[in-house]
């Protein structure tokens, strides 16, 4: 049995580590998405690849950071001052705008790794055929650049023709450069201070105590699991389409709860598809992680050990378990949140008092790409993800406009954004009456229309525009999503997935999904609707 | 005479220097009716002080329950129209990521009192739609019909063109209506933060007016408030811009580490301020180090703060064994009521009872004796507490260490935060260690991170009210301006405009204060980043800022791209008035020896080891006087322990300076 006092000093230890790394990650990086969004994780390993501490960053890069370090090993022999960079989906990544960097801690005299440290941003460009890197594609080809684990540095030197090889496939290579040194830069402040904790501490304590560590998470989520009705649980939803063929996807799972043990089933998905949409492995594991990991009523360690109990079945080939040569762009934004609310409506049979409705479900991917006028016609590639409706909780109402599970990256400033890019926002608001009534209701989702200013390529990726997100026990859904484009005054509805250029003087509506309700409508007394302020109200209309 | 109150605590404290002594006055608080205490100490002053005039300084809560209780004014929000719901959406994050039931605290101004006016200005400044006067108008009618107290306004772009504001303000100005407008509290950009910081600037208004005018009446005269900046202005002006008064009481504090390490010889400071519930953590050097970056109540509030970090770890904070069988301690607090078990009522293991156990507190000396702590009380609540939980402790003693242990953590990554995470290093600083709790945990947490020494400041319970007692008069501005540096001599002209522009306004607004222009000290910083990058480093303005700032960036980050183009994002200026300062006297040392001070001795259990510890009391010892560890010094509200390898010694201003042998 470790000592409790030293298990929590530990715990605090290590994630202080992944921490650090992520502060300083955000302070050198340059891209908006980066600083403004925050769309980036650190993570510490130990010598095997199992996760020991990950920063509150975002919960989709929770569980797929491991097969990152899995990757990198197995390609790689990692000496002393080798970084390994990657984002091939299928050797350790989740879609190729995540650029993940792997670096092996040696200690003093050591042979091999004690640790590794591990960080992950989303670049708002990796080229491909759409600016962004986040449009509509029929297999990862078109994507973008597809790297598989190489070394940027090598014994403590960056490897230049790997460094150009990249620079030379994105639209935005200045900002590209930057960025990656800011991820160099974390990894260098997380092996010193891994080095500092060993030399303090001792190589044989700090082993032991991540073992201890993992070994504790277990602990943890065995004892939630047991809070759990033992029983079978199943359930389904479904995407709206692949952006390609009309028809909707189904995911479906089945949980098993045992004794302390779970098994989460997927079989019965849909096939992978045609459109970019696939989800890997790694990703539906994360979402697994996530939900499981919620239902813990206290704060504990993202280490690998919170996994032991759980099990994931996903089909090989399946849509939750893409092989290549899928397009996946959307599997880590869109169908990880499906994965997450499906999981949901099965566990509301096991455990009603304890799972909100479903969330918006999307993360309404927006990119935009094209020259800028103002600054001599200097590439721009522009990304960012629009928040909507939380899900009722069982005695509280969702939040409106919030990001929910899979996600929690900030939105540019509107005073950014405009300075950066040739845009102009023109209305960024609450979707009043978005939220499925119940007698908690769903959060309302947001409205945001944007001029672009010069000719554009617009990418969207959204899901949630033909089905609303569910309520539970009674409560109604969310509305769905809607985009639509304004020329000329005339309105036009676009589909939830599509790619194309816009002409100067266009405006880009975009309207994210409503939280579902929870318990039948009425029940509550004084459900207050949030009224408008008057002029406001006379504006919106017009 | 200048006298400083600090009503924040329990106590509301007022000090003044009279005859080169340091005296105190301490009433009990009033926090419903906080003048009400201020008029207390000021007529004990009269019977003390005779018809001498004073000047007074304040450090005040007001501001900070207000928002923390949400009891601000009726407040109104106008916008650029399409953006009326920036407040509430902030930035679309939630607080916590793994919580189903996480809450996001409610906006200040709700939907139906925000209002758009149809108006426009582009990134560049330049303006795209003009707002009408029929639609002004019609926003004040609004205004009016919504029954507001005060009016925020904030429009896109105003820190690049503030015409549009600067009209609407005129308009509910000429209506008679109290406004904050955003390119007057916080011309910067990021419209989220902005408005979040103009809203609580509003929110504070009534509240913070109706308080401060209550203080001038009460003390007849002028008063000064004490900012989170930690500079002071005059109660009309702070009633005015009551968001730069929120951290007034902790701001006191670090100032009055800076003050009294200053005086014995140490520039550089990390100060630690440990209360019942929470930690407060800054670094100071010879300047004060501001963040705009801050939260307070959930909600940002940009303007200058100094860098104080909290953490919810103090005397009353809880330890508990979770499911997994990690040991806990805080944020949950035990508090004043019903407090740790050793106060008589409270049921739940507390850092307090982990020292009494430990014997580093004495039973009998608390607030002079007043307060007794019960021991036997805490050893059985502690003995059953142990029998629940996993078996890996099996003493009282290794229980109440592995308390203290995780809460040094807690403290020891505050300590972190504020200074190797922005490029500082704890072994070139000085700890102070003050409030109830600092002292028995500074040897530790110097010890941890290699501080090598630490000052237990004389008067620790009244370092708050000796900081305020000795600030500067100070005006921040500050204006984003995002220049890019093609040249140096080009910048510099342009900074020299922009410069002057604020330096007008500071020399003005400090002539309200009483100072002329020869009297004013300015500090002129840039924020700078490499084009492109989204993070921002303050340097100097003066001399080759584009040199210094290549140099900080390799500071903090280890590299700098000296090819790299570069920008100033936002210039700031600060314009101190030099105030009188009461001095402290120095003591003449008296000898070594502590005899006169020792009370008894003490059974303490040190890392597995039972051993003996001198009992000294503060108030009897002298300057020159020194002992070793392990050692307990008590006084009034402090204890402070010196473990088996430290050495104490007084030194000339009776602040204890403790080092390790």
């Amino acid at each position: 049995m470790p000592d409790p006092t030293r298990l929590e000093i530990f715990k605090n230890l290590f994630h202080s580590v992944a921490e650090e790394m992520g502060a300083a990650l955000r302070r050198v990086a340059f891209s908006p998405n980066i600083k403004e969004r925050r769309d980036y994780s650190c993570a510490v390993f130990d010598a095997a690849g199992q996760v020991l501490a990950m920063g509150d960053h975002m919960p989709v890069h929770l569980g797929s950071m491991p097969a990152s370090v899995a990757a990198a090993i197995q390609a790689l022999s990692l000496a002393p001052g080798d970084v390994a960079l990657l984002n091939d989906p299928y050797a350790g990544g989740t879609h190729l705008p995540d650029l993940t960097m792997v670096m092996p801690v040696y200690l003093p005299r050591g042979r091999r790794p004690a640790f590794y440290v591990a960080n992950r941003a989303h670049h708002a460009d990796v080229g491909g055929s759409q600016a962004g890197s986040m449009g509509l594609a029929r297999e990862i080809y078109q994507e973008g650049l597809r790297i598989p684990p190489v070394k940027i540095y090598q014994r403590g030197r960056l490897v230049r023709d790997v460094l150009a090889m990249i620079l030379g496939n994105v639209r935005t290579p200045e900002e590209r450069q930057g960025d990656l040194a800011a991820q160099i830069a974390a990894c260098r402040i997380g092996e010193r201070r891994l080095l500092e904790i060993v030399a303090k501490y001792g190589r044989r304590e700090v082993f032991a105590y991540a073992r201890h560590l993992l070994d504790y998470s277990a602990r943890m989520m065995r004892s939630v699991l047991r809070t759990l009705p033992d029983g079978t649980y199943r359930a389904e939803d479904f995407l709206d389409d692949d952006g390609i063929a009309p028809q909707p996807l189904r995911i479906a799972v089945t949980v098993r709860i045992r004794g302390g043990r779970a098994v989460v089933d997927f079989t019965g998905s849909a096939p992978q598809c045609a459109g970019s949409v696939n989800a890997v492995r790694a990703i539906t594991e994360s979402a697994v992680f996530y939900v499981f990991r919620c239902l813990l009523d206290e704060q504990v360690p993202a280490t690998a050990g919170l996994m032991r109990p759980i099990r994931v079945v996903a089909p090989d080939g399946s849509l939750v378990a893409a092989r290549p040569p899928a397009a996946v762009a959307g599997g880590n934004v869109e169908t990880s949140q499906r994965i997450v609310d499906v999981l949901l409506r099965a566990l509301a049979q096991a455990v009603p008092a304890r799972i909100p409705a479903a969330s918006q479900g999307t993360m309404n991917n927006l990119t935009l790409g094209g020259s800028d006028p103002r600054r001599g016609g200097a590439p721009f590639a522009y990304y960012e993800t629009l928040a909507g409706g939380m899900g009722a909780r069982p005695g509280k109402d969702g939040i409106s406009g919030i990001h929910t599970h899979m996600t929690n990256s900030l939105n540019s400033p509107i005073e950014v954004l405009e300075h950066a890019y040739p845009v102009r926002v023109r209305r960024y608001a609450l979707r009043r009456g978005s939220g499925g009534a119940g007698t908690w209701c769903g959060g309302d989702g947001l409205v945001r229309e944007i001029e672009l200013l010069t000719e554009t390529q617009v990418g969207l990726l959204c899901d949630r525009r033909r089905f609303g997100p569910y309520g539970l026990a009674g409560g109604q859904p969310g509305k769905p999503g809607r985009n639509l484009l304004i020329v000329g005054g005339r309105r036009r509805q676009l589909a939830g997935k599509c790619g194309f250029y816009a002409a100067a003087g266009t405006i880009l509506r975009i309207e994210t999904p409503g939280g579902g309700g929870w318990g039948r409508p009425g029940k509550k007394s004084a459900m207050a609707v949030p009224e408008q302020g008057r002029i406001t109200r006379a504006r919106s209309n017009g | 005479m200048r006298i400083a109150i600090d009503t924040g605590g329990t106590f509301t404290d007022c000090v003044f220097v009279r005859d080169g002594r340091l005296e105190i006055l301490k009433v009990p608080s009033t926090p419903r009716q906080p003048a009400q205490a201020i008029a207390e100490v000021l007529r004990r002053l009269v019977a003390k002080l005779g018809g001498e005039s004073c000047a007074l300084t304040l450090g005040t809560t007001v501001g900070t329950n207000a928002l923390l209780e949400r009891r601000g004014g009726r407040i109104a929000l106008v916008t650029t129209a399409g953006l009326e719901d920036v407040l509430e959406i902030g930035r679309q994050a939630r607080p916590r990521l793994y919580d189903f039931f996480v809450e996001r605290p409610a906006p200040l101004v709700p939907a139906s009192r925000r209002f758009g006016l149809a108006e426009r200005v582009g990134w560049d400044g330049r303006v795209l739609q003009r707002p009408t006067a029929a639609a002004i108008a019609r926003v004040v009618g609004a205004v009016r019909h919504a029954r507001a107290e005060a009016v925020a306004v904030c429009f896109l772009f105003s820190f690049a063109h503030p015409a549009h504001e600067a009209a609407m303000t005129r308009a509910l100005r000429a209506a008679g209506f109290a406004v904050s407008a955003s390119h007057e509290i916080l011309p910067e950009f990021r419209e989220y933060e902005r408005t979040a910081t103009t809203v609580v600037n509003a929110y504070l208004l009534p509240v913070m007016g109706r308080y401060l005018a209550e203080v001038e009446r009460v003390a007849g005269g002028a008063v000064r408030v004490m900012q989170s900046s930690g500079g002071i202005l005059s109660a009309r002006r702070a009633a005015r811009e009551p968001v730069r008064t929120i951290l007034s009481g902790p701001a006191g504090g670090v100032l009055g580490a800076q003050y009294v390490a200053e005086r014995a010889g140490f520039d550089d400071v990390i100060s630690l301020d440990m209360g019942g519930t929470s930690t407060d953590v800054a670094l100071v050097s010879r300047t004060l180090r501001t963040t705009n970056e801050a939260t307070v109540a959930g909600l940002p509030v940009a303007v200058p703060m100094l860098d104080i970090h909290t953490v919810g770890a103090g005397g009353g904070s809880i330890a508990r064994f979770d499911r997994g069988g990690a040991l806990r301690v805080g944020p949950e607090s035990a508090g004043a009521d019903p407090g740790p078990i050793c106060y008589g009522r409270g049921e739940q293991p507390t850092v307090t009872d982990a020292h009494l156990v430990l014997g580093r507190l004495a039973p009998q000396g608390f607030l002079g004796g007043e307060f007794r702590l019960d021991e036997r009380r805490t050893r059985d609540y502690l003995e059953r507490f142990l029998r629940r939980a996993p078996g890996a402790l099996r003493s009282l003693e290794e229980f109440a260490q592995g308390v203290l242990d995780v809460a040094n953590a807690t403290m020891e990554k505050a300590i972190r935060v504020i200074s190797l995470e922005r490029g500082y290093d704890p072994r070139d600083y000085t700890l102070v260690a003050f409030g109830g709790a600092g002292g028995l945990h500074a040897c530790e947490l110097a010890a941890a991170l290699a501080i090598p020494r630490i000052l237990i400041p004389k008067f620790p319970g009244v370092l708050s009210a000796l900081g305020i007692l000795r600030a500067d008069v100070v005006r921040d501005f500050s204006r984003t301006i995002r220049l890019p540096v093609a040249s140096l001599a080009a910048a510099r002209e342009a900074l020299r405009r922009i410069f002057a522009v604020l330096e007008r306004r500071g020399q003005a607004d400090l002539a309200h204060e009483g100072f002329s222009a020869a009297e004013l000290r300015f500090e002129r910083l840039l924020e700078m980043r490499y084009i492109g990058q989204a993070y921002e480093l303050a340097v100097p303005a003066g001399g080759d800022f584009v040199t210094a700032f290549h140099r900080a960036h390799q500071q903090r980050y280890g590299y700098a791209e000296p090819g790299r183009p570069v920008e100033i994002v936002t210039v700031r200026l600060r314009v101190a008035g030099r105030t009188a300062k009461p001095e402290l006297p120095r003591s003449r040392p008296v000898g070594h020896s502590p005899k006169a001070a020792l009370t008894g001795e003490q059974r303490i259990y040190h890392r597995g080891r039972m051993l003996s510890a001198a009992i000294y009391d503060r108030a009897r010892l002298r300057a020159g006087h020194r002992f070793a560890g392990p050692a307990l010094v008590t006084e009034y509200s402090a204890t402070t322990f010196v473990p088996p390898g430290w050495q104490a010694r007084v030194d000339g201003w009776e602040n204890l300076r403790l080092t390790r042998r």
